[in-house]
């Protein structure tokens, strides 16, 4: 059976037994290639494909999935389904009124490319990290695709599909001079795999970890804090679910009745575009069919929306903003697409510390509290400029603090996908606790 | 999943195309999710995962692949597609032509649930859950409490061109209990999450009531804590969950994953002094019905029982057959991988320092200023310089030997093979407990565990 053909069938069967039903089904594919020591080390090659649905039969909602697809396993999908939504205590849920959806390639041409051309673009990131002499050892130099296709389908009309996808390049290095080791990574995705350059992404590799080498301890005491997009993307990922109207609801966030409320510095903007040129997790409409568009987080630091889903959207009376997310495995939640950190007027570098990467931001950040102390490396900043590194600390606070001690915004955007998918520029914050020697 | 002819022309085809070793790893996985909030059903799901996963050998060169369509045409398809991906190809081995004898092995039983998935219904689950609910709200200041259960079933076969032909069943259960204070200072929470290699008689062997009364404790506990202190100080790590410390800046270090790419600082230093005579570290995979054990690892391999460090000196490393290759250290079962959608790589079990002989009272005393890390959160690490960092979720300040008020916000940071020449005593109360780790091969099950340990110095992140 295809995923279409399954989709299909469960429509069918839960049309039968009366109950509602949404199907998500996505295939996907994959190229991973990883160089090392001048040849390919690991290739990795796969298509895989899987089924979700959610059903709603008396206001009671259920979810299951599966990758087998065949009658047996599609109708043990439906019963169980069914079974876990009896469950329920809950009976306000529903299936938005769906339409039709339309078909969509965000991706086109992007990834078209020999595979030759391909290795030589990890071989050539390999060879491009080691002309430094300071490279002890290249973990993996890596290209790497993934391709999607999402289908939606439900009883009550929703249809559409859209194809996406992207490519990127990583390496994963150890630099060394004298007894200072530093490890460190550069990744750089796009949808264009034209735009992907061996050579300027090991180049930034060897800046960004190069300057790293010969840190000193910091004297632990309160810095201005100058925060690189990537450090503060990361900083600002596990305190993103405080917009999601889930989380709202369920009493897990602290912006609750925050709406129309100055959280943050004025000079603060972020925003989720679904739609961004550059955009990496771009999406026509959302998880349930709901079309996207841009919404504000924060506007000039006011709380201005939260994200929603149909069903957080009907309970907190407010509009869909096309955010309902669920992958086949998955249940129904809330979540971003690309969050944009407005560009603002530009930080300039005087006296504090330069924040270059993050560690342990799952573990160190509490998004109910917004606590959070997280392990960081950076540069000394003295005299207007970043004089030496500095290894072995900390940052901490809290995230509320942090947003309302913002006092610069940077100019240009940078884009980054490890803890989300979203673009920021540097951002400046005054009197952070730094705790180190 | 598999049938034996498949398998063997599959195995056959890929030495044809000139591959020096060739694996299938075959899987089904249901498994079932349940999430309560106040004891209200939030979301249930159940799903069945299925998939293969091909590797090819050449040389030390990987090719995998993995696909949901496990007809033998396109397995066949796939192996051909790895091979020209590999280039160079067209080379045709005799070795392609000859049938495969595969010795056949089944698990024992050795983790086995004892009362089935099925034993009991999904409402019987909620009703044993809400013993943790009850037990979690220990004040009015508890305001929410939500629980996860988790059951996974995975069934694996395991063949490849040697002639292993491996089944397994792995069963899983857990849950985890948040419970989520508030007064007027703000929110926070306290966290338990039991879990084993059972089925449902896990809720008589972990008791609900008395993790969801831990969790409810540690959250009323640190509505009351007071930012954590700054600086070096020495730390007194707690046991069972503690041992996310050693895990991280140890652990992932004596991997081949990093070893035989020698990207780890323990790079070829077996029969070196590593770290102080106290520490004995050990990653057993035999442990019965331990979160982290299985039968075989996920290469078809029996698991064991490997001594990392004995009396503080390296003895072996975790090794998979990648890493065997690459290193020559005999592989220790220690192939692991999240599922068909990855490779497997070397990957901890049930990691854990063994008991000393110090009493805990003894750890506290002579500490002037210190922390105790009762509690820990979770962490990371950078192999290549051994930098880590983990999160306190409960500590305390230690004044004059003595524990006092509880902190929050704790960060211990520093580099792994410092910290373990700085274990200066070592506790008898060894106990080990279930958690996540992410790698490159994906989230797997282990358990992390030591006793109380004291370490001289840490640099401890915090506000204070």
């Amino acid at each position: 059976m295809t995923l279409q053909e399954a989709q299909t069938y469960l429509l069918e069967r839960a049309r039968e037994r009366g109950v509602e039903l949404e199907a998500l089904a996505t295939g996907s594919r994959e190229l991973t290639l990883r160089a090392r020591g001048g040849d390919l080390e690991e290739i990795t090659e796969a298509e895989s494909a899987g089924i979700g649905v959610r059903v709603v039969t008396g206001g009671k909602t259920g979810y299951a999935y599966t990758e087998e697809l065949t009658p047996e396993a599609l109708d043990w999908v439906l019963a169980e389904a069914v079974e876990n939504a009896e469950l329920q205590a809950d009976a306000d849920g529903f299936l938005p009124q769906g339409a039709a959806l339309g078909r969509h390639d965000l991706l086109g041409e992007g990834l078209s490319a020999p595979v030759d051309e391909k290795k030589r673009m990890a071989l050539a990131l390999e060879r491009e990290v080691q002309k430094d002499p300071r490279v002890r050892q290249v973990g993996a130099a890596t290209y790497a695709e993934r391709e999607h296709q999402t289908e939606l389908a439900s009883t009550r009309g929703a249809a559409g599909g859209f194809r996406s996808g992207y490519a990127y390049q990583m390496v994963n290095a150890v630099m060394g001079e004298g007894a200072s080791v530093k490890q460190g990574f550069e990744l750089k995705v796009s949808r264009e795999i034209a735009a992907l350059d061996p050579a300027s992404t090991a180049q930034d590799f060897l800046y960004k970890t190069g300057r790293l080498l010969g840190a000193r301890p910091l004297a632990s005491g309160r810095y201005t804090a100058y925060l690189e997009p990537k450090a503060f993307l990361a900083l600002l990922a596990p305190f993103v679910s405080m917009w999601s109207a889930k989380q709202v609801i369920e009493g897990k966030s602290r912006l609750a009745d925050k709406l129309g409320q100055q959280v943050a510095s004025a000079v603060f903007t972020l925003y989720d575009d679904p739609d961004h040129p550059e955009g990496l997790a771009n999406a026509p409409f959302d998880a349930e069919g709901t079309p996207t568009r841009r919404v504000y987080l924060l506007r000039e630091g006011v709380v201005e929306s939260f994200l929603h889903n149909s069903q957080t959207a009907r309970k907190l009376g407010h509009e869909p903003t096309g955010h309902a997310s669920r992958s086949y495995k998955g249940v129904l939640g809330v979540a971003p697409h690309n969050l944009i950190v407005a560009p603002g007027a530009g930080v300039r570098l005087e006296e504090g510390v330069l924040v270059t990467d993050l560690m342990g931001v799952h573990a160190g950040a509490n998004p109910i509290s917004g606590d959070f102390s997280l392990q960081a490396l950076g540069l000394k900043v003295e005299g207007g400029e970043a004089a030496y590194p500095v290894e072995n600390f900390t940052i901490s606070g809290n995230v509320f603090e942090l947003l309302e001690r913002i006092v610069a915004v940077g100019q240009d955007l940078e884009w980054s996908v490890i803890f989300l998918v979203g673009a920021s520029p540097m951002v400046e914050v005054a009197d952070l606790a730094f705790a180190g020697a | 999943m598999l049938n034996e002819s498949t398998a063997e022309r599959l195995i056959a085809h890929a030495l044809a195309r000139g591959a020096d070793f060739a694996e299938v790893y075959a899987e089904r996985t249901k498994s079932r999710n349940l999430r309560l909030l106040d004891l209200e059903v939030q979301e249930a799901t159940s799903g069945i995962e299925r998939g293969a996963g091909i590797r090819l050998f050449f040389g030390t060169q990987v090719v995998y692949a993995y696909t949901n369509d496990l007809s033998e045409a396109n397995l066949l398809e796939v192996t051909d597609t790895l091979a020209r991906l590999k280039g160079g190809g067209g080379r045709v081995d005799a070795r392609g032509a000859g049938g495969l004898d595969f010795r056949k092995t089944a698990p024992a039983g050795l983790h086995a649930p004892e009362r089935p998935f099925e034993a009991h219904d999904k409402r019987w689950r909620i009703e044993r859950l809400a013993e943790a609910d009850a037990a979690a709200r220990v004040g009015p200041e508890i305001r929410k409490v939500q629980i996860y259960l988790i059951e996974r079933d995975q069934e694996v076969l395991v063949a490849n061109s040697e002639g292993v032909w491996n089944t397994d069943r792995r069963v899983r259960t857990r849950y985890m209990v948040t419970a989520i204070a508030e007064n007027e200072r703000g929110l926070q929470t306290g966290f338990a999450g039991p879990g084993l290699s059972v089925g449902l008689e896990l809720f008589d062997l972990e008791p609900p009531a008395e993790h969801g009364r831990a969790a409810g404790e540690q959250a009323r506990t640190l509505l009351g804590a007071k930012p954590a202190p700054a600086g070096p100080m020495p730390v007194v790590i707690g046991n069972a969950f503690g041992g996310v410390i050693f895990h991280e800046a140890l652990g992932h270090l004596l991997e081949t994953t990093s070893v035989a790419r020698k990207t780890s600082v323990l790079t070829d230093k077996l029969g070196e002094k590593i770290a102080s005579d106290v520490v004995t570290y050990v990653d057993d995979g035999t442990l019965p019905h331990a979160w982290g054990s299985s039968e075989y690892d996920d290469e078809g391999a029996p698991t064991e029982r490997t001594v990392l460090i004995e009396k503080g000196v390296l003895k072996s490393y975790m090794v998979d057959r990648w890493g065997s290759l690459m290193t020559g250290y005999r592989p220790t079962g220690s192939g692991r991988r999240q599922d068909y959608t990855y490779a497997p790589t070397s990957r901890m079990r049930n990691t854990f320092i063994e008991a000393g002989d110090a009493s805990i009272e003894s750890l506290f005393e002579g500490i002037e200023f210190g922390l105790y890390a009762k509690k820990m959160g979770g962490g990371q690490v950078k192999p290549g310089s051994g930098e880590y960092n983990f999160a306190v979720q409960e500590g305390y300040v230690i004044r004059n030997g003595r524990v006092e008020e509880p902190v929050k916000g704790a960060m211990l940071v520093g580099k792994g093979p410092e910290s373990i020449q700085r274990i200066v005593a070592v506790a008898a109360d060894r106990k080990n407990a279930p958690g996540m780790c992410g790698s490159l091969s994906g989230s797997i099950p282990v358990e992390v565990g030591q006793p109380h340990l004291l370490i001289s110095e840490i640099v401890v992140g915090g506000e204070g």
